[in-house]
């Protein structure tokens, strides 16, 4: 390319393999090289580190103090006093102490700034500690644990833009400004004690994050308040490590964890992933004993540090908590009572932490008061959700479960399925019109439900509370950290919400020119023909309605139910049918409704022998009332919509 | 030679593309008629990034990253290389209007907003 970059790229290969070359020898050779002119002596007074330079504050020593052993090499004040810079690289070879004597060997630079009259020393590349062996094991055991002083000259923009005040603050800058950053652990003797580590605990998540792989980073406890607390799945047949020979048990057939939301007193969010949870662990416990609550951590294990980019779903919870309900604390400042938090904007990172396995590192404290900082969830009713221009944005809402639809393969665990659950609340049904008075709520497999939950919800109408569920485009869905509760919190800020129970049956939306598919409506029509192609009958148990009775093996002509291991004698005929509908609310298309009809044993006796034709005859021109249905599809060209007869919960 | 081996003591991996960059003389010097200035530089990626000339800021994210929240390095690449272009006097110059100059500034500011 020519040119100084060029050039540079030449000299620093050059320089690189010199120096790799006058360590190695450095190392091969026990004594210094014999060539000693130019070579300079300093002793090492102070030492810190700023923006990964080593600067060192010396004395130059004479040549002949060299030979001298640092103790007896008195400090005479009219030695000169040089500022030596190492690099990190050089640093780390030299590993070096106040009172160490640096050999530096040509070619190194000085340079005299021209306001400084202290000079400084560059391109120390080649130098070499002078180590007396005597005297090495004392000095390690003095400075073992001494972490280096990094000092920072923090130049105020107020000094940059000349805004100072008349009084002479800048000579007190200087002083003020270097601020130790690294703590210090002084170890008086015993390396496993510190007890100055152990019993500080902390409030910031940062700093135990940056002081990871440090010193004594496993004592360091941190006080966060759990905002949040649910269930995440975890990677298929990953597999943690728990007590003993317990073996480990997922919750219904999903691996999942137990995670919490933190936010410590900066206002900064974590979360952290504790122990998988087994299918006698209920998370609503958990939420009701530890939501709001204060816990110490300590011992994490830094998972991740994720952005808002790359996490939208832990993203939207962590706004719907921003801003904080009480002022949080400023890094680096002393703490001023009033402090402006209405400004801050809400955070673009946050780390996802981890306990390290076989140990409990989280203690709640469950007797104390729920935090001031705990902001619960903000229930509002469905009818204000559906009225938000919001996207993807967290909401929770108690509501009633009419109806469930499983989405997913019937191989998979019905715990594991996608459902469509169709819910509603009081200020839906309640509405004269433009609002539907049933919405659906998808429910994906990655958001964690209790085996109480999945329960509840086959055996009949729930009332269910959906905690940070998600909106968007129209859609609630329920997601990762969306958590469905059967009892109402404890603590929520419900805004306007009408959380009463519903009185009277529930409405649902009638079959109209606006119906879309994946919904539930009411409709009332006439018969207008039947698909006999799709007609079929199969026989049920009478007494608990098992649609898959076998045949005896005693007696091939009688059937079997194996639910109740009993014979059928009166088996109840079920019949599905398609039926086509004229419906006056939706008159431009086909009706096409599936629907099931259950005959009796009389029937059965006094019924011609082909079914089918007994129920075309009976059901053409039958008026069909109000019939609850799930629309399967919603087709414009030809207009048609098909349906299917549902029983509500 | 002695003053590069300097640098590259002093600044370590900046120096290198910093001194590619003066060699492209990707620095120009934006002046407004009231004296404002900034500098502007042409990275690597060809994207523009701006230097302040009153205080030491450079909108890169090296910088952001590097120097504001690790603390692990004194400049960036275009910092540095607006101070080896101005003693070199290999900044190529711009005059603009204030308005200009405005737009410039807070254009930056929208982008970290």
């Amino acid at each position: 390319r020519g040119g100084l970059a060029e050039r540079l790229c030449r000299l620093q290969n050059r320089e690189r393999s010199a120096i790799s070359f006058w360590r190695h020898q450095c190392i091969s050779d026990d004594k210094s090289p014999s060539d000693k002119s130019g070579v300079l002596i300093v002793k090492i007074l102070e030492i810190f580190e700023e923006c990964t330079i080593q600067v060192a504050i010396c004395q130059q020593l004479e040549q002949s103090h060299a030979t001298l052993s640092p103790e007896d090499a008195v400090i005479n004040a009219e030695e000169p006093i040089l500022k030596v810079l190492f690099t990190r690289e050089t640093a780390a070879h030299l590993k070096s102490r106040p009172q160490d004597v640096i050999h530096i060997y040509p070619p190194w630079q000085k340079l005299l700034l021209q306001n400084a009259d202290v000079p400084v020393i560059m391109n120390t590349y080649f130098s070499q500690k002078v180590l007396l062996s005597e005297h090495s094991e004392a000095r390690e055991k003095t400075y073992g644990l001494t972490k280096m002083l990094i000092r920072k000259n923090i130049i105020s923009l107020a000094q940059t833009f000349r805004l100072d005040d008349l009084d002479d603050k800048s000579h007190k800058e200087s002083s003020d400004n270097q601020v130790p950053c690294a703590p210090q652990t002084h170890n008086n003797g015993d390396p496993k004690q510190h007890p100055s580590a152990l019993s500080a605990i902390n409030d910031s998540l940062l700093e135990m994050v940056e002081s990871q792989g440090a010193v004594g980073w496993r004592e360091v406890q941190v006080r966060v308040v759990i905002q949040r607390v649910y269930g995440l799945p975890a990677r298929e047949g990953y597999r943690s490590h728990t007590h003993g020979s317990k073996p480990l048990l997922s919750n219904g057939g999903m691996f999942c964890r137990l995670c919490l939301l933190v936010q410590d007193a900066y206002g900064m969010f974590s979360e952290v992933q504790l122990q998988s949870l087994s299918s006698t662990d209920d998370i609503e416990q958990y939420c009701r004993r530890w939501e709001g609550k204060s816990c110490c951590l300590a011992g994490m294990k830094i998972l991740q540090r994720t952005t808002r980019g790359r996490a939208l779903g832990l993203f939207s919870l962590i706004d719907s908590l921003w801003p904080p309900v009480v002022p949080v604390k400023v890094p680096g400042q002393s703490q001023d009572s009033e402090m402006m938090t209405t400004n801050l904007p809400p955070p673009s990172f946050c780390y996802i932490l981890t306990v390290q396995s076989g140990e409990i590192h989280v203690e709640v404290d469950e007797e104390e008061q729920i935090s001031n900082l705990y902001q619960p969830p903000a229930v509002y009713g469905l009818k204000e959700i559906l009225r938000n221009d919001g996207c993807n944005e967290r909401c929770s809402f108690w509501a009633q479960v009419l109806y469930r639809r499983l989405q997913s393969k019937h191989s998979v665990p019905v715990d594991q399925r996608e459902m469509l659950l169709f819910v509603t609340d009081s200020t839906l049904q309640n509405v004269v019109h433009g609002i539907p008075k049933v919405v659906a709520v998808s429910v994906t497999a990655s958001c964690v439900l209790s085996m109480e939950i999945i329960e509840a919800l086959s055996a009949g109408s729930q009332l269910v509370f959906f905690k940070d569920a998600l909106w968007g485009n129209g859609r609630i869905i329920c997601v990762e950290r969306t958590v469905l509760l059967l009892q109402k919190p404890l603590l929520c800020s419900a805004a306007d919400a009408d959380l009463s129970e519903l009185t009277g049956p529930v409405r649902l939306d009638e079959l109209d020119s606006t119906t879309q598919a994946n919904s539930i409506c009411a409709l009332r029509g006439t018969v207008v023909g039947v698909n006999e192609s799709t007609a079929f009958s199969w026989p049920t148990c009478n007494r608990c309605g098992n649609g898959k009775l076998e045949l005896c093996p005693q007696d091939r002509e009688l059937l079997y139910c194996n639910q109740c291991s009993e014979v059928v004698t009166t088996p109840v005929l079920k019949m599905q049918l398609e039926v086509f509908l004229s419906c006056p609310s939706r008159s431009q298309s086909t009706v096409k409704v599936k629907v099931w009809h259950e005959i009796t044993l009389f029937v059965l006796l006094t019924m011609p022998l082909f079914p089918q034709t007994y129920e075309v005859q009976s059901v053409l021109g039958k008026e069909v009332g109000l019939l609850n249905c799930y629309v399967h599809s919603v087709t414009s060209h030809p207009n048609c919509i098909a349906l299917e007869e549902i029983v509500l919960l | 030679d002695v003053l590069t081996s300097r640098l590259k003591f002093i600044f370590g991996p900046c120096a290198v593309p910093a001194l590619d960059l003066v060699d492209q003389r990707s620095v120009t010097r934006v002046r407004a008629p009231s004296g404002r200035t900034l500098y502007q530089v042409l990275g690597s990626s060809g994207k523009l990034y701006t230097c302040y000339s009153s205080c030491h800021f450079c909108t890169c994210p090296a910088f952001g990253f590097s120097v504001l929240q690790k603390s692990e390095s004194l400049l960036c690449k275009h910092i540095l290389a607006v101070y080896l272009s101005q003693a070199m006097g290999a900044c190529q110059e711009l005059a603009v209007s204030e308005d200009q100059l405005t737009n410039i500034l807070l254009a930056e500011e929208e982008d970290e907003g």
